[in-house]
């Protein structure tokens, strides 16, 4: 008998260890878990509490046991809480996940979830509940921002989606305007013209102002057109070699009579050598006519006009200078924007409807360039606008060429985005070029992350040159809109690097160039330009000049890539950019035998040294130069030449 | 001498009568009509020395008015001026595959569409 009480005592010793274990066992689950999870009694007093229960009232366990929701918590919410109680112990359901605000101890608001299950005593009636709720906020947090972003860009896209509309729907009303209105013009001029029967000089001098207006009308629609088709980036540039000194000299030739009619002077300004330089010459005679016509707008009788053209390294500046009235201070960044009202005192209330700028700054930018204007009331103003020179000036490696050539290969668009600050020389000091460097490609892959998202193979930096401020960036399949939009962004951010740093009048050059695949590769090269340098010499002529080695790095695609082609040079605007192991002198005359596309014979073409630059490789060592020519003397014929090569070129 | 014959298709009724009042002007026989299918009918029937073609045409647009007498033999010699408001380059790339003569875009200087009428087939 003793030894089965002994073996009893045994077993519930051993019994009660092994649920001590257990209870232990639970306890800890409780514990660790962060939800918070309680006992409740049939009266609602809490039996059991883990630690994340009490840590949340800033109590401990054994505190709140034998409390209930009243002692615990504000009446509003208790009286909630224990609502939820009593329908879980009266219908036995069960609450799961239901959703609720809270106010944590510390009066931070939250989101928590709670679910309720009965608890059954051993005849089956309700004893009780067990609660578990866990904190959500941070979940309710990061799907409500998901929410926002998601509703921020609906309205984007519905912004965008107004915005083409309205653009397609000045292009539509534009075009049904312009028949009539040409059916009118047609009418006066016949009566005018004496076609329908004899008319007195009275008559037609009414006749002929009424077609002055009808002139001033379709101007103002080809105005709406060219507004239309920059913002849908529909407007294309018919690139040509043209000799810039001619055409300014031509602009300021066209409004002399209206200028001498107001008594005004209207000079221009031109540098020693001729510069030619690849542009659409149609645009850039709109863009100097909308300054023009502007400054004598604006400019009293009596007052002076200067047009002047300046050769910058590795761009052009075209300025127009006037004497006029002025523009006012909170007026100034508003210029650009198309149909700008003035305020009142500024004196440009008057004339116009505000086009003209708007569009010249689309041209401009379409080229390449940048415009700016500078004013000051009642002293005049001056406006600016340069284009590049030497386009691609960032050389591209065998290894890019191949990696474009095999994007472009699978029928992908790509874009190759260089950007150069053009003044960095002048800011060198506060910002050295290995901190540039680094800076650099922050904001390039904050700019690209941030348009095209976080996929590493949709970008590459292919390279940044510090010491001249330049970098370059290809974008495969990526469209036109996509890539303007990295454009503005990253010339936004990094004017707002250098502002940072105190450092004002800075400026950049951003160039996009696509590269299309053209069903036709045979006949229709893949590149922007393949022209590539055969040979260069110094001196003024073949004979007698001395023949300088080269390597030319440069990529410009062509869809088989000959051995030949990887000498090519780049498209440049009214110059040729190359690499070359020989330090050149700038200033120095050149010849170089050209290579064009579908031409047999070279086209051997003088030039001037623009500007050197050292390339350095390792160990700080100078092999290569970097080399801008423009060229000079260019005839009739070698234009033309230049021109058909362009034609075929997709710009 | 008979003067030279032009036939005028252009669906703007009231711009083909201002044209016609100037080419008459300039001694011209002119002939009008205002669909692509009337333009085939009436080069057929007429025979003119030189057809001006406007492009947004009902019936059959004036591409292929052009293409369908360019590309027959009895017709391919007259030539065809091509008359439009579209001025971009897929448009003159067009008429130039459909082996139009010349292309004129609207609003025109009266001057350009007479010198080039001139061009091809004198006073």
């Amino acid at each position: 008998m003793k030894k089965t009480n002994k073996r009893k005592d045994r077993h519930q010793a051993d019994g009660l260890a092994q649920l001590k274990a257990k209870y232990e066992l639970l306890k800890e689950l409780m514990d660790q878990i962060p939800d918070v999870i309680y006992f409740k009694d049939r009266k609602g007093r809490l039996v059991m509490v883990n630690k994340a229960y009490a840590r949340g009232l800033g109590l401990s366990p054994d505190e709140v046991i034998g409390k209930t929701d009243f002692d615990i918590f504000p009446r509003e919410r208790a009286k909630k809480m224990v609502e939820d109680d009593w329908q879980v112990m009266v219908t036995g359901q069960t609450i799961v996940d239901k959703l609720e605000r809270a106010t944590r101890p510390d009066g931070v608001d939250n989101y928590v979830s709670t679910t309720k299950i009965p608890r059954y005593d051993k005849n089956g009636r309700i004893s009780g509940l067990i609660g578990i709720t866990r904190d959500i906020t941070h979940r309710m947090q990061v799907k409500q921002l998901e929410e926002e972003k998601e509703k921020t860009k609906k309205e984007l896209d519905v912004l965008q989606e107004i915005n083409r509309l309205k653009s397609e729907f000045i292009s539509i009303v534009s075009h049904e305007l312009r028949t009539p209105l040409a059916i009118i013009k047609d009418t006066l001029g016949v009566v005018s013209d004496g076609l329908a029967g004899d008319v007195s000089d009275k008559q037609k001098e009414l006749l002929q102002k009424g077609d002055t207006h009808i002139v001033r009308l379709q101007h103002l629609i080809d105005g709406l057109l060219d507004i239309s088709r920059i913002e849908t980036g529909r407007l294309k540039l018919h690139y040509s070699l043209i000799n810039l000194n001619e055409l300014i000299i031509d602009s300021a030739d066209f409004f002399k009579k209206l200028a001498q009619e107001r008594g005004i002077s209207l000079k221009y300004h031109l540098p020693s050598q001729e510069i030619n330089i690849f542009v659409d010459a149609e645009r850039i005679i709109q863009i100097a006519n909308n300054l023009l016509n502007n400054a004598i707008k604006f400019t009293e009788d009596g007052g002076k006009i200067a047009l002047e053209l300046k050769a910058l390294q590795d761009k052009v500046r075209i300025g127009v200078i006037d004497t006029g009235v002025g523009i006012s201070r909170q007026d100034l960044p508003k210029i650009f924007d198309k149909f700008t009202q003035f305020s009142k005192n500024s004196g440009m209330e008057r004339k116009g409807v505000g086009l003209g700028l708007s569009i010249a700054r689309g041209l401009v930018e379409k080229h390449g360039g940048e415009i700016w204007a500078e004013s000051k009331l009642g002293v005049g103003t001056k406006i600016y606008f340069t284009l590049p020179r030497f386009y691609s000036i960032n050389i591209l490696n065998k290894n890019i060429r191949d990696e474009i050539n095999n994007l472009v290969g699978t029928g992908k668009t790509v874009y190759l985005i260089s950007l150069s600050i053009v003044n960095y020389a002048e800011i060198k000091v506060k910002i050295p070029s290995k901190k540039l460097s680094v800076d650099l490609r922050n904001i390039i892959e904050y700019v690209f992350n941030s348009v095209i998202g976080h996929s590493s193979e949709n970008f590459e930096i292919l390279c940044i040159d510090a010491k001249r401020g330049e970098c370059s960036v290809i974008l495969p399949g990526a469209t036109e809109e996509r890539a303007n939009k990295v454009c503005s962004l990253l010339k936004e951010r990094i004017e707002n690097y250098f502002r940072e740093s105190n450092i004002r009048n800075i400026f950049i050059n951003i160039g996009r160039l696509p590269y299309f695949l053209k069903k036709r590769i045979k006949d229709f090269p893949l590149a922007l330009g393949n022209f590539y340098i055969k040979r260069i010499y110094i001196g003024l002529n073949k004979r007698g000049a001395k023949r300088v080695s080269y390597r030319v790095e440069i990529g410009v695609l062509s869809a088989s890539d000959e051995a030949a082609s990887a000498h090519t040079v780049d498209i440049s605007h009214g110059g040729i950019c190359f690499v070359c192991n020989k330090l050149l002198e700038a200033n120095k005359q050149v010849t170089i035998d050209l290579r064009l596309p579908n031409r047999k014979v070279p086209l051997a073409i003088k030039g001037r040294v623009a500007w050197v630059s050292p390339i350095e490789e390792a160990k700080g060592e100078v092999h290569k130069y970097k080399v801008g020519v423009e060229f000079i003397d260019l005839k009739r014929k070698e234009r033309n030449v230049f021109k058909e090569s362009f034609k075929r070129l997709n710009m | 001498m008979k003067n030279k014959k032009i036939l005028l298709v252009e669906d703007e009724s009231d711009l083909a009568y201002t044209i016609k009042i100037r080419l008459e002007n300039s001694s011209y026989d002119v002939v009008t009509c205002g669909d692509g299918y009337d333009a085939l009918k009436k080069a057929k029937e007429e025979k003119p020395d030189l057809i001006i073609l406007d492009v947004m045409l009902p019936k059959i647009d004036g591409y292929k008015v052009c293409r369908m007498l360019k590309f027959d033999d009895k017709y391919k010699h007259i030539p065809i001026i091509i008359f439009t408001s579209r001025a971009d380059d897929a448009s003159r790339k067009i008429a130039d595959e459909v082996k139009a003569d010349s292309y004129i875009t609207k609003p025109f200087e009266p001057e350009t569409l007479l010198s080039a009428i001139k061009g091809f087939i004198g006073e």
